[in-house]
């Protein structure tokens, strides 16, 4: 019998506002494909709301002190329908379109990692006191959970919080004054919200603010993906590309995220947020060209996170614009001069094919970077160096142009990772320590044992059991590589923990003007094994690579005088990610650090959380208001207040 | 005209609030100038020492041998009730001083349009507010069965509205105190000035141009006034308006909680009633989100978090409208900086300022800034890092309007006054000789020690500690 493999469902493919204008209500509408999964629990009952393995939507409406009846997409009526017809004032619809874009998305995250995901567990705390991590199977989405122009991943309650608001009674864009507008009903929404609690399961460490790029990596990061899985829409594109002249150097709406709800704010002129260009005062559209200072200027986090999501966009027009000069070519009779008005339906195909397969390389590359990035403190530099090396993997003998847009879009945007000396390729893909044959034999070990366990992993399709053998896994790894792999080596070992970033010996940090403020009263500062995943990845010449990735850290807590008579306890990481590479016989293949003992990188935190270094910013940044200060974790609540 | 001595008098409020009284004598003459008087509650106890402070102002004002001399000026900086508490609660003493000249911000000055019109957005919200705070006990008890344990939202939020001595009032009681505060001063001055920047005055009750005053706040762009975070290219107006949007959703949304309060538009929004079911129903007390184990993941509540924001906002708002004034000894070439609770939109715009005579300029009054009153009780937004930095006078001193035993400082996850790192940098550019109205000190600037009053050297002599108040004296 054949099996279901695909669940069709309807939705937008922009904003619900988009279908009330005549040039694009055609396009607006889509119908989605996402992996099937029953939607039943083992009693074979139908799980309406809808409930999944991944995703739970729960359709409470605390304001207004209510709730709204489930969908059933089993239901015969539903499901023979390609789902409900998208319905701005259908609840059940909202529910299944945050379902959708959730699945969507995760489905992209899923392909291009090559692994099942695992939310990130949930800490319990009895009295304060830190107890133990629960596995989480399903992130609860709430489609209508409160008033107001935001929507937010609650980490604490494994949740996606979505609001809605009556838009302001100004008359601006195409916003209906007084009108409901959902963010639930923004697939860019979705998409960037559902992408902060993915990358929360991947690197659960970004949510600690340690340097300024921190949270603006997690708000660009989301924006990327959200922007990019628009373009795989080809429907989509290939409309708005004819509109555009086939150049993404005129106003689409391709670049904008978050229209309908931009507009209908009582300050908006458009977009929330926009990548590649946006209105100036008088209104005109501008395309937003690389600007060097911005990096180095921009400290508030959305802002800078829009430079990352700049970067990206170049890059992909750098791309898109290589490729497709031959086209303009033909097209042109060799004159690369279009005529006046529309393209030909044909180019613009051709073209929109060419734009949506470049952005799902880009989005693929784009995920498997997170593989390839250090588990703590990431800035632009490292998740660049990243990038390069996730294309290296997933493109070895292909063309550069990839890489080479790549790293000319974040020259042009001003990042520069640090600690390296060149930007060509080879200096940017990250690499592996030299070893001695002693600590290489040591590593061997190690692979050896991941090999086996490692495998087993792979075949098991319950996630909560994948969570849990990663667990033991993780707790044997660290015994070998304590209690075993540490009394072969002898001296060595202390060696060896240093080129994965990790330190035994005493740990000393000074200031700048010499003075000890740091000196770790324990011999030996314990280690942590954070992760331990295997990966099964196709790359684009069809091989398939397997790897293990596996995330050691350390931290220690330092007190630090705050000048008032009074300490504040700063806490302090680094670690590696490590990855084994089957195509190397699980040999080492990289070590990516941010080492413990860097007392340049203590500095640098230190001075970011308490901001000693004043008259960078514009104001003294521990907050009145808040926990305990800077060493508080990323809020999105907050960080989405407009 | 011999050299100005200026003694400044903070008093001990008795918790977080602000109240300084100022001499200027120049030979026999003298201007006294007061600076807000005012604290953070209303409750009884917090009118008893706002009527002391009074009393003792009034003493500090007595002539010999004569009735209490009038001040020659006194300014309410901003609408907060810990600056003007007291000229509601004392308001007879005041009477009884007198005023010859009252000073407010432009945003006060009922004739000016932008100002209107502003107060009017603002009055908007702060009515929301409190019809908000007076809806919210109805919520507490609209069964909520999740919350059981935790302290109610309604709390939580009446606690935040305290800020504009709003917690008890309810939507039909009297003006709030703060807004009282004005008006009285407007009665009781003789002259009633509205400042905006760029004015320079002369002081009165002295020789003219022995002591010049600079208006440098509140700002007239609106994206400085409204914003702490300026820069982000969105208008006041549209600002205030999006709040107010926000309050609105908020008040209907409170109302479905009191059966016969609930908005007619509340039948249709979000969605038509067809599709509501009630929370009470059978089949959701038995869905999973009710499930105890569930517990953690439920929200019944977070949506109540748009009222703190909002509270917050308007907050921060009214603080940023601070009336800030740079007092200008002209032949000692010495700046006193009185900055009211001013937050950073407001003093980035400073150097906007088009000042009337090219030779001034904000960095050269800065340089001479002998004297700081540091803004909003120390907290971190409040002072400009970029300015302090430029506050470079070796005789440099500040004072500090806090009290460490207020309840917002206490309670757990309070109010970080002063904040450390503004605290560490005011200590690097006073060399220590900062002076608390708690008189709470740590080891490294306490007055009382040896070694710190070797750090205010000479300037040591001018400190006068009583229970009342702190003083102390910039010789000219």
């Amino acid at each position: 019998m054949p099996t279901q493999v695909y669940r069709f469902l309807r939705g937008y493919t922009l904003d619900p506002g988009f279908s009330t204008q005549l040039d694009t209500m055609t396009i607006n509408d889509t119908v989605y494909r996402v992996r099937w999964e029953d939607l039943q629990d083992e009693n074979q009952k139908d799980t309406p709301g809808p409930v999944g393995e991944y995703f739970e939507v729960i359709d409470i409406d605390p304001p207004s002190n209510c709730y709204y009846a489930p969908v059933n997409l089993n239901a015969i009526e539903v499901l023979s329908q390609n789902g409900l017809k998208p319905s701005e004032g259908n609840p059940q619809f909202h529910q299944q379109f945050v379902y959708t874009i959730a699945m969507k998305t995760l489905m992209h995250f899923e392909q291009s990692l090559g692994r099942k995901l695992i939310w990130a567990p949930r800490a319990v705390y009895e009295n304060d006191k830190f107890v133990r991590n629960e596995y989480v199977g399903k992130i609860r989405l709430y489609p209508h959970a409160f008033r107001a122009a935001n929507a937010y991943y609650h980490r604490d309650k494994k949740a996606i919080l979505f609001g809605y608001f009556k838009a302001s009674l100004q008359i601006q864009g195409t916003n209906f004054p007084g009108g409901a507008v959902f963010s639930c009903l923004s697939p860019d929404i979705i998409a960037h919200e559902v992408t902060h609690s993915l990358l929360d399961s991947i690197h659960p460490r970004y949510m600690e603010d340690t340097n300024r790029d921190v949270a603006a990596f997690h708000e660009g990061f989301a924006d990327i993906i959200a922007l990019l899985q628009r373009f795989t829409i080809t429907d989509l594109v290939v409309k708005q590309l004819s509109n555009a002249q086939g150049s993404l150097d005129h106003f689409t709406v391709l670049g904008e995220l978050a229209t309908q709800l931009g507009s209908a704010l009582a300050n908006g002129r458009g977009a929330l947020r926009s990548a590649i260009g946006q209105r100036n005062d008088d209104g005109q559209w501008e395309r937003r060209k690389p600007d060097a200072t911005l990096y180095q200027s921009k400290a508030e986090c959305h802002e800078r996170g829009s430079v990352l999501v700049a970067t990206f966009f170049d890059a992909l027009i750098k791309v898109y614009n290589y490729r497709t000069a031959d086209l303009f070519r033909i097209a042109t009779n060799g004159t690369g001069v279009l005529p006046q008005g529309a393209i030909h339906p044909d180019l613009a195909q051709r073209l929109a094919e060419e734009i949506c397969h470049i952005a799902e390389h880009l989005l693929n590359v784009a995920i498997r970077a997170l593989d390839y990035c250090p588990p703590v403190d990431i800035n632009y530099g490292d998740y660049l160096r990243a990038l390069i090396t996730a294309d290296i993997e997933f493109a070895k003998s292909d063309e550069k142009i990839y890489r080479v847009a790549l790293i000319d879009a974040f020259r042009s945007w001003g990042i520069f990772p640090g600690n390296v000396t060149t930007l060509s390729e080879e200096s940017l893909q990250w690499s592996a320590p030299d070893l001695s044959e002693k600590q290489e034999k040591a590593m061997d070990a190690l692979a050896a044992f991941l090999k086996t366990r490692v495998r087993d992993l792979n075949s098991i399709s319950n996630r909560h059991e994948v969570w849990q053998k990663s667990q033991d896994i993780q707790r044997d790894l660290h015994h070998l590589m304590v209690n075993e792999k540490s009394a072969v080596l002898g001296d060595e070992w202390g060696d060896l923990l240093d080129k994965l970033g990790l330190g035994t010996k005493s740990i000393v940090f000074k200031d700048h003007t010499g003075t000890v403020i740091y000196k770790n009263p324990k011999v030996d500062t314990p280690i942590e094994i954070h992760k331990v995943r295997p990966a099964y990845r196709v790359g684009n010449d069809g091989l398939v690579l397997e790897q293990v990735i596996v995330t050691i850290t350390q931290s220690i807590t330092v007190e630090v005088d705050q000048g008032n008579g009074q300490t504040q306890p700063v806490k302090f990481r680094g670690g590696s990610t490590i990855i084994f590479d089957s195509s190397k016989d699980f040999k080492l293949s990289y070590v990516i650090t941010k080492h413990i003992g860097s007392n340049a990188r203590f500095l640098a935190q230190l001075a970011y959380q308490l901001n000693s270094t004043a008259g960078q910013d514009a104001s003294f940044t521990d907050s009145m208001y808040g926990n305990n200060t800077g060493f508080e974790n990323i809020n999105f609540a907050h960080l989405h207040f407009h | 005209m011999a050299k100005i001595d200026v003694n400044i008098k903070m008093y001990r409020v008795g918790e977080l609030g602000d109240c300084f009284l100022i001499h200027f004598t120049d030979g026999t003459a003298t201007s006294s100038v007061l600076i807000d008087c005012g604290s953070f509650r209303n409750g009884g106890p917090s009118v008893e020492r706002m009527k002391a402070v009074a009393a003792d102002i009034k003493t500090q004002q007595k002539m010999a041998g004569g009735g209490p001399a009038p001040f020659d000026v006194v300014v309410g900086t901003h609408q907060h009730n810990d600056h003007l508490s007291g000229f509601v609660h004392a308001k007879d003493i005041f009477a009884e001083i007198g005023m010859k000249e009252v000073w407010l911000s432009w945003l006060d000055d009922p004739n000016d349009e932008k100002a209107t019109l502003i107060a009017k957005g603002q009055r908007k919200l702060v009515d929301k507010l409190q019809k908000i705070s007076a809806l919210l006990p109805a919520m507490a008890t609209a069964g909520l069965t999740n919350t059981v344990g935790e302290p109610s939202a309604a709390d939580h939020i009446n606690d935040v509205l305290g800020f504009y001595g709003l917690a008890a009032a309810t939507a039909d009681s009297s003006p709030a105190v703060p807004q009282d505060g004005i008006n009285n001063l407007k009665s009781l001055g003789k002259k009633v000035s509205y400042l905006s920047p760029g004015q320079i005055l002369d002081l009165p009750g002295l020789a003219p141009g022995a002591v010049k005053v600079y208006v440098l706040g509140p700002p007239r762009d609106n994206d400085l006034l409204f914003d702490i975070n300026p820069g982000k290219g969105e208008s006041y107006e549209s600002k205030l308006t999006a709040a107010a949007n926000v309050a609105d959703g908020l008040h209907s949304a409170l109302t479905n909680f009191d059966d016969g309060q609930t908005l007619a538009e509340e039948g249709f929004f979000p969605f038509d009633k067809k599709f509501t079911r009630s929370l009470t129903d059978d089949e959701f007390m038995n869905s999973a989100y009710k499930k105890k184990e569930n517990h953690w993941k439920t929200i019944d509540q977070e949506w109540l978090d748009q009222a703190e924001q909002l509270a917050l906002y308007l907050d921060t708002y009214t603080n940023n409208s601070s009336l800030v004034l740079a007092f200008e000894l002209v032949e000692s070439k010495k700046v006193l900086l009185f900055v009211g609770d001013a937050q950073t939109g407001n003093w980035l715009s400073w150097k906007t300022i088009q000042w009337n005579n090219p030779a001034i300029s904000l960095d050269s009054l800065l340089q001479k800034t002998v004297f700081y009153k540091v803004g909003h009780h120390a907290s971190h937004n409040a002072t400009l890092p970029e300015y302090l930095e430029k506050m470079t006078n070796p005789d440099l001193a500040a004072m500090i309007s806090v009290d460490n035993s207020d309840p917002n400082i206490t309670k757990p996850n309070g109010w970080k006054m002063p904040a450390a790192n503004l605290y560490k940098h005011l200590k690097q550019q006073t060399n220590f000789r900062i002076l608390r109205m708690d008189g709470k000190y740590e080891p490294d600037c306490d007055p009382k020690l040896p070694e710190v009053q070797k750090k205010w050297g000479s300037l040591f002599a001018n400190i006068d500690d009583k229970a009342a108040f702190v003083s102390y004296t910039v010789k000219g």
